[in-house]
């Protein structure tokens, strides 16, 4: 026998004992379709898990991005000890212009006040704002937010005070429907406010809330028109040259808002300096948890799948002892019973990869859909949890098929072990 | 292969089952020629060996000690998948309690030894349905043996054991569950059996059936007993 005849005859051998593979399977359905389901509870656990860590990633990224790399978001208050009662409204007018003056390496410094829940009308039209923000000169360029028409504010908006605005999208669609906001005028509270540029689609970001939702006036317009304090804000939105620095960036605006602030050494900080840095730092500590905790779930859940085919293949094979001891005396040769074994233990846990896979996908719909998660199919989930399954078939069906192998025909045959 | 030498010979072969503490010796030095073309009845009481013997014979067992030639060949050192291979193609064996596989036709039954092999599936198919027809079974092709009475369960096994076309029949009591009309067709196949040119191996406890054969070899106490 030639060496290629010899493998023809083990590929049609092997091919055969799969048809016989899936006829015995077929002939212990029940027992089959307990296999598929507990590996099919382990893959779906994969499948959310691999999926919701990709999700978080991306979302992770997203945010950055929006943030903007070279920027730092100063908040009055120190975050970490905000629950002792601390004020927030720390930063003044003159802090901001002392840093835009003084700081190294800072192009721009916006402070921020908001004001929500604001009514705004145009003709016959009334809608909620839940936000008016208040801000300096080149809010657009601040946040990296293109105006998709009209312009920015500006410097001499700033100083007059003016009454002129900025529109978010989902505002201008429903105040001026397919019409352009920009140049018209629109009822504030009690004030009129001329829109002069519309902020572009941003869609939902990270935190799951819309931001599209906003109208942008000057910080001066906005402490005159709703009587607000006049010294303090509550945020200062701070962007840098030499993103690559930021490290020294942030411990110079710290040392100097300390100075400013008459902060002795030991007392902590009377504000929070939020970069993108930190925002991943949290976001992967987040990240990390998620993994840890749904990883372990998911190993627990194919732990248990792989035992149940396990135990599952030994009772099979001690059942059919006596066909297996059958094909054995009519010259299957050992490999054969293996080879069938196997292939029945393997298809199994296949089958059960994909049905997990269904029904992961399923639940990762329902989790997007109550806007928990968005879970995307990806093609290393379905490989990832292909191979899986493939080894827990191959692990757990290797010593039941070893054992319905090493019988001795005639023993197995007369139904003894 | 030479054709002067017998097609079986066995020379003192012993066989002892181990039983916790407990030896048992159930074959003690059987020696026993067979030639082609042979149709051999291993006649003996219960307890006697025969079934083992016929193991051995079958190479579904290994001897404890003594020599089996098959054609000439002493198979004791052969490794398991050669003794599969050897079993596939010049054995056919037909038992007592006929072992079909339940959940497959009875088409799909007599195949079943042809599968462990390279002939093509469309000449296995052919060939099965041609002696399923030889005993008498060409309109249960699809029936499953829990259809089939035990009569006909027992001529799809012996379709099955003639497909791949052995030298060698092995019967261990095959009317062993059946009644005497039934064992009575059994019989004349085997005997169709034999003049197609095959040895035909025997083991019964019963002397009647046993007549059947050309020769008897009488089983006593793990020894042929001289007559």
């Amino acid at each position: 026998m030639t060496v290629w005849s010899g493998i023809a005859e083990i590929l049609t051998i092997s091919w055969r004992c799969a048809a016989m593979a899936r006829r015995a399977l077929w002939a212990a359905k029940t027992r089959s379709l307990f296999v598929v389901i507990g590996v099919a509870l382990g893959i779906a656990s994969l499948t959310i898990i691999v999926a919701a860590i990709d999700g978080a990633e991306r979302k992770a990224n997203e945010m950055v991005q929006i943030f903007g790399p070279d920027a730092v978001l100063v908040l009055g208050g120190n975050i970490e000890s905000r629950a002792v009662g601390q004020r927030t409204l720390t930063l003044s007018y003159d802090d901001a212009a002392t840093l835009r003056r003084s700081l190294p390496g800072v192009y721009m410094v916006v402070p921020m006040r908001a004001r929500s829940s604001v009514q705004v009308r145009y003709g016959g039209n009334v809608t909620q704002v839940p936000l008016v923000v208040g801000t300096s000169a080149g809010y657009a360029r601040a946040w990296d937010w293109p105006l998709s028409e009209g312009r920015d504010l500006s410097e001499e908006d700033l100083r007059r005070g003016a009454k002129v605005g900025l529109i978010g999208d989902t505002v201008a669609r429903e105040l001026f429907g397919t019409r352009s906001p920009v140049g018209r005028t629109v009822l504030m509270d009690r004030f009129p406010l001329q829109i002069v540029g519309r902020l572009s689609y941003r869609g939902v970001t990270g935190g799951g809330g819309a931001v599209d939702d906003r109208i942008i006036i000057p910080i001066t317009t906005l402490t005159q028109r709703f009587n607000m304090d006049r010294k303090y804000f509550r945020a200062l939105r701070i962007k840098f040259h030499n993103p690559e620095y930021m490290a020294e960036h942030v411990a110079n605006l710290r040392s100097l808002l300390r100075h400013l602030h008459g902060l002795r050494p030991e007392e902590p900080d009377d504000f929070s300096i939020l970069t993108a840095d930190e925002i991943l730092k949290f976001l992967s500590t987040f990240k990390g948890g998620l993994i840890l905790f749904l990883g372990v779930t998911a190993l627990v859940a194919m732990v248990v799948g792989g035992f149940v085919l396990a135990n599952l293949f030994y009772l099979s094979v001690d059942e059919r002892r006596s066909e297996i001891g059958l094909k054995m005396a009519l010259g299957a040769p050992r490999w054969a019973i293996l080879v069938q074994i196997l292939l029945e233990a393997v298809s199994l846990t296949l089958l059960g990869s994909v049905l997990g896979m269904g029904v992961g996908m399923a639940m990762g719909q329902l989790l997007a859909r109550l806007g928990l998660l968005k879970i995307l199919f990806s093609w290393k989930v379905f490989g990832f949890a292909l191979f899986a399954s493939l080894a827990i078939g191959l692990a757990f069906g290797l010593k039941p098929a070893r054992r319905a192998a090493s019988m001795a025909p005639i023993e197995a045959l007369k139904g003894n072990t | 292969m030479r054709t002067d030498t017998p097609l079986i010979r066995l020379h003192n072969i012993e066989k002892t089952f181990t039983l916790g503490e407990l030896d048992i010796e159930v074959l003690r030095g059987v020696s026993l020629n067979i030639e082609r073309g042979e149709f051999v009845a291993l006649r003996g009481a219960s307890g006697s060996g025969k079934s083992t013997l016929m193991h051995i014979l079958g190479l579904l067992d290994r001897p404890t000690g003594g020599h089996y030639l098959l054609q000439g060949e002493d198979v004791a050192g052969l490794p398991d998948d050669r003794l599969s291979a050897l079993r596939n193609r010049l054995f056919g064996f037909i038992f007592q309690t006929f072992y079909l596989i339940p959940y497959v036709s009875a088409l799909e039954n007599v195949i079943l030894p042809g599968l462990y092999s390279a002939t093509p599936a469309r000449h296995l198919r052919q060939r099965a349905e041609e002696l399923l027809s030889q005993v008498g079974l060409a309109d249960r092709l699809h029936f499953r043996p829990g259809q089939l009475s035990g009569g006909q369960q027992q001529r799809v096994a012996m379709a099955r054991a003639l497909l791949n076309d052995p030298q060698v029949l092995l019967a261990d009591e095959p009317t062993g569950q059946l009644d005497s009309a039934t064992s009575a067709e059994i019989m004349t196949l085997l005997e169709t059996i034999h003049a197609q040119g095959r040895t035909v191996i025997l083991v019964t406890h019963d002397a009647a059936t046993a007549e059947c054969a050309g020769r008897e070899v009488l089983l006593h106490d793990g020894l042929v007993r001289n007559r």
